[in-house]
């Protein structure tokens, strides 16, 4: 097993008020972790912990404020999102399509994709109808089904398995599951211990400023 | 450079979907800007000019491309959040949507600029083709100062409104209602056209539409040289910000 991602001593702060530069909150502090091929990491803690800013961390869209943090060369790390680029007034086929782009497909691929998607969100003649014309079940599973275009080695899930009704939420765990390569990482933030144990061979949990195993939830992972 | 595209294609057909005349209005707000300026100052304060008509049209039809695209980029970073929470992405992928949003109903306005001064008796001459190159020059220039409002707008929600106002005085002094010609004064003619990119390329602009001139090599570097560098200023900028937008505009 190769390491995709490091975090060495990673700590992350910010200005008390967000317009006042003075003041500074450690969110966290002294990360250390090391993400291998075919790990499935869960992360827990409670509201406010920072779970949401690591991942955002780890998908490079934030810079850490101490420590360092090595992507392996040529691993992609990607925040799985629910309904990236949206827009109400489009529909569910155009929105689609930009998902797809937003997510680093090609116009083309992005295209082809778009059939895929429409079979999966089991949306039928309301894909092609102005997404402000639907129920948030139907907008999750729009998101969802789009989201599953992501192919990247690293995959950062923040509680997006919560989406839709219970039958939907079977169907979006089994398909997440049967698409992960064995050599694809995964994140999962989730409140759910079901979801959790389902998808995760380890977690963590991240309070007092710190990530901690959390007892009896697996193999540990390489620090 | 394709998401772009597609971003800003996407952008304006939801923004058409919004209104009863959808992409009608592409034409009708500008056609409309003109028709209130030429009710004011040629129907009630009687301009004087006897070609007032294309001289506002020109000048009128070329700030609001600049004016519109700017102040709709100026959100761009912090009205698209979400993505920018969620995704590694250049940030001058967000202003540049939106300024590319502005060129493709800009186009459409040429064309209605073009019917509108052949119907003035205007005759096409060599010189409308420096049309090209000045569009391409304001574009750089829109860019540049919509990227620059944009990240003001990040650093405090303040510039919000003073972009506004910036816009309200550029119109007063980028002779769009006036001719810059009628400053007496030549070195203080001079210094505004250098400082004020925008009045320049209007200028110009009524140079090859109005007066058929392609004399304008020296003064139209001058605005290419100005743009380029603005735009080169703030791609820096944002290179070295790239983090700190992300982080400012999720936590505002």
């Amino acid at each position: 097993m190769s390491a995709m991602l490091t975090l060495e001593n990673v700590g992350m702060h910010f200005a008390v008020r967000p317009d006042h530069e003075s003041g500074q909150h450690t969110v966290f502090d002294g990360i250390n972790f090391t993400l291998n091929e075919g790990d499935r990491l869960g992360i827990v803690g409670r509201n406010g912990a920072g779970k949401s800013t690591l991942l955002r961390i780890m998908a490079k869209i934030y810079a850490p404020a101490t420590g360092t943090v090595t992507w392996a060369p040529g691993v992609t790390v990607s925040l799985l999102s629910l309904g990236l680029g949206f827009k109400n007034e489009l529909s569910g086929r155009d929105n689609a399509y930009i998902a797809g782009l937003l997510q680093g497909l090609t116009k083309n691929d992005a295209k082809q994709s778009i059939s895929s998607i429409e079979e999966f969100c089991e949306l039928g003649k309301y894909f092609d109808e102005p997404m402000n014309t639907y129920s948030l079940g139907m907008r999750a599973r729009l998101g969802f089904a789009s989201a599953l275009l992501n192919r990247a080695s690293v995959l950062l899930i923040d509680e997006v398995l919560s989406v839709g009704d219970k039958e939907f939420r079977e169907k979006a765990k089994i398909a997440l599951k049967d698409q992960l390569t064995h050599k694809q990482a995964i994140v999962l933030v989730s409140h759910s211990d079901t979801h959790l144990r389902d998808m995760c061979n380890a977690v963590r949990s991240l309070n007092d400023t710190s990530l901690v195993m959390r007892e009896n939830t697996g193999p540990a992972l390489v620090e | 450079m394709t998401l772009v595209n597609e971003m800003a294609r996407l952008s304006l057909k939801a923004d058409a979907q919004r209104y009863f005349l959808g992409y009608l209005w592409w034409i009708f707000e500008p056609l409309l800007w003109v028709g209130v300026f030429y009710l004011v100052f040629e129907v009630l304060l009687s301009s004087g000019r006897a070609d007032f008509l294309a001289f506002l049209a020109v000048g009128k039809l070329s700030f609001i491309w600049f004016s519109k695209s700017v102040t709709q980029a100026a959100n761009s970073l912090i009205g698209n959040r979400g993505l920018i929470g969620k995704m590694d992405a250049p940030k001058w992928l967000f202003p540049l949507a939106v300024c590319h949003e502005g060129l493709y109903k800009q186009m459409a306005v040429f064309a209605l600029l073009m019917t509108l001064l052949l119907y003035q008796g205007y005759v096409p001459s060599v010189a409308w083709l420096w049309l090209v190159p000045l569009a391409i020059t304001q574009y750089l220039l829109i860019l540049g100062c919509g990227m620059a409002a944009a990240v003001l707008v990040c650093i405090r929600r303040d510039f919000q409104l003073l972009v506004q106002l910036g816009m309200v005085f550029l119109l007063f002094i980028s002779g769009i209602f006036w001719d810059i010609d009628s400053i007496g004064n030549a070195a203080l003619r001079e210094n505004l056209l250098l400082l004020n990119p925008v009045a320049s390329l209007i200028d110009l602009y009524r140079s090859v539409l109005m007066q058929g001139s392609a004399q304008i090599l020296s003064q139209w570097l001058t605005v290419l040289l100005e743009s380029i560098a603005i735009l080169l200023l703030l791609t820096w900028v944002y290179r070295v910000l790239h983090y700190w937008i992300a982080r400012r505009v999720v936590t505002q």
